[in-house]
């Protein structure tokens, strides 16, 4: 069943876009057709992640109703082995646009919704997507939360951070539960998770802890930062470790079996 | 009047007309129990301030400061963009008259508009016209 997928944390730095692109490539490289969207429109990176040649329409033109979707959506398929289908809508990088963004009234977020609303008949429905992506910013923004009332699954980014640990705590009693949203908890850059042992407990101790179903626990592995976020990991490294826990997340996901 | 209107109509078209008589009844109690109700909160000042709000938009900080039994219905609407009450209670697992008298409450606050065709009332937001 398709699905619209919102990656989200309260703080920056959690590794939400690496989680987005990740999955989404997971998912395209399985024979999904999925497009990720960069919906942290203040500070924009989707861009530089995925390399794309400059777009003509972004995602800021759709929202601002200058534009229909397909117009904002870059085929990047060919970079994927296999049959799946690998789309990225981009945010605009640009100074102004980024000014213009941070200055939207409540009426435009309220119409802003609505686009977001409608991309589950054009895309999911018409177009046959399988899963979209909203990579968001963090906190409580305009459009960070737009996107997670029109998703279907919140997948919330966290890291072992005290600060991040609490603010996560708040949002999923206070943001998530008040819309009724499904989550699935990835806590990232852990230290000392290899061991099995270890894992497990960290596992149970995670979902006392917060009162949700865990999605996934990554291990801090050198080689994501040393990367820099210069490459679609899983593509790039199909045999690392972090691409086999996103195989197992993407499966969960597919299976509705986040618990 | 009705009854010139009905002599010339069959049982059925009858009864479908005063079943929709009825209807647009309630929906006017609805609203008048709604007024009631916040003119009792405020001893019967700024009755108009508080009900009628033709500009409010339905957001999702407006969302978020809501009242559990009006967000879930209001998440819902969000959804599907327009709806009857029946459609509503569908998804809500609630009864009807209640997603009625919800959408109505709604309507009231300026953040849903109500439009009847034929025997049947569809909730939607306006957001296009809302500037």
């Amino acid at each position: 069943m398709s699905k619209i997928i919102a990656v989200h944390s309260y703080k920056g730095g959690t590794g939400k876009t690496l989680l987005s692109v990740n999955l989404a490539a997971t998912f395209a490289k399985s024979g999904k057709k999925v497009c990720v969207f960069d919906l942290d429109f203040r500070a924009p990176s989707l861009f530089a992640i995925l390399k794309t040649p400059n777009a003509d329409y972004w995602l800021n033109d759709y929202l601002n109703n200058t534009c229909e979707i397909d117009k904002t959506l870059i085929d990047l398929s060919s970079r994927i082995p296999g049959n799946g289908k690998f789309y990225a809508c981009l945010a605009n990088p640009s100074t102004e646009a980024i000014r213009d963004m941070s200055s939207k009234d409540r009426k435009w977020e309220m119409r802003a919704l609505g686009r977001l609303l409608a991309l589950r008949e054009t895309l999911l429905k018409d177009q046959k997507f399988d899963y979209l992506f909203f990579d968001t910013s963090p906190g409580l923004q305009y459009s960070s939360i737009n996107a997670i009332v029109a998703a279907d699954f919140v997948v919330v980014a966290t890291t072992g951070d005290r600060s991040d640990v609490d603010g996560t705590k708040r949002m999923l009693a206070e943001l998530y539960n008040l819309f009724e949203k499904k989550t699935g908890l990835v806590l990232n850059k852990v230290l000392d998770a290899s061991a099995t042992a270890k894992k497990t407990e960290m596992q149970n101790k995670i979902k006392a802890d917060y009162q949700v179903p865990m999605l996934g626990m990554v291990p801090c592995f050198c080689e994501i930062l040393r990367a820099e976020g210069n490459l679609i990991f899983v593509q790039d490294k199909p045999d690392h470790p972090f691409t086999k826990i996103l195989a197992e997340m993407t499966k969960k996901i597919e299976n509705d079996e986040v618990n | 009047m009705i009854r010139n209107d009905l002599s010339n109509k069959k049982p059925l078209n009858i009864l479908e007309k005063i079943e929709e008589s009825l209807e647009k009844l309630n929906d006017k109690i609805e609203i008048m129990i709604e007024i009631q109700k916040n003119g009792n909160g405020n001893n019967g000042n700024n009755q108009k301030t508080s009900l009628a709000l033709p500009d409010a938009s339905l957001d999702v900080m407006t969302l978020l400061s809501m009242p559990d039994h009006l967000r879930k219905t209001a998440m819902v609407i969000c959804r599907c963009s327009r709806a009857t009450a029946e459609e509503i209670a569908e998804q809500t697992k609630r009864a009807r008259a209640v997603e009625s008298a919800y959408l109505n409450q709604l309507v009231i606050m300026g953040y849903l508009k109500k439009e009847r065709k034929g025997r049947k009332a569809y909730f939607f937001i306006d957001r296009e016209n809302q500037s």
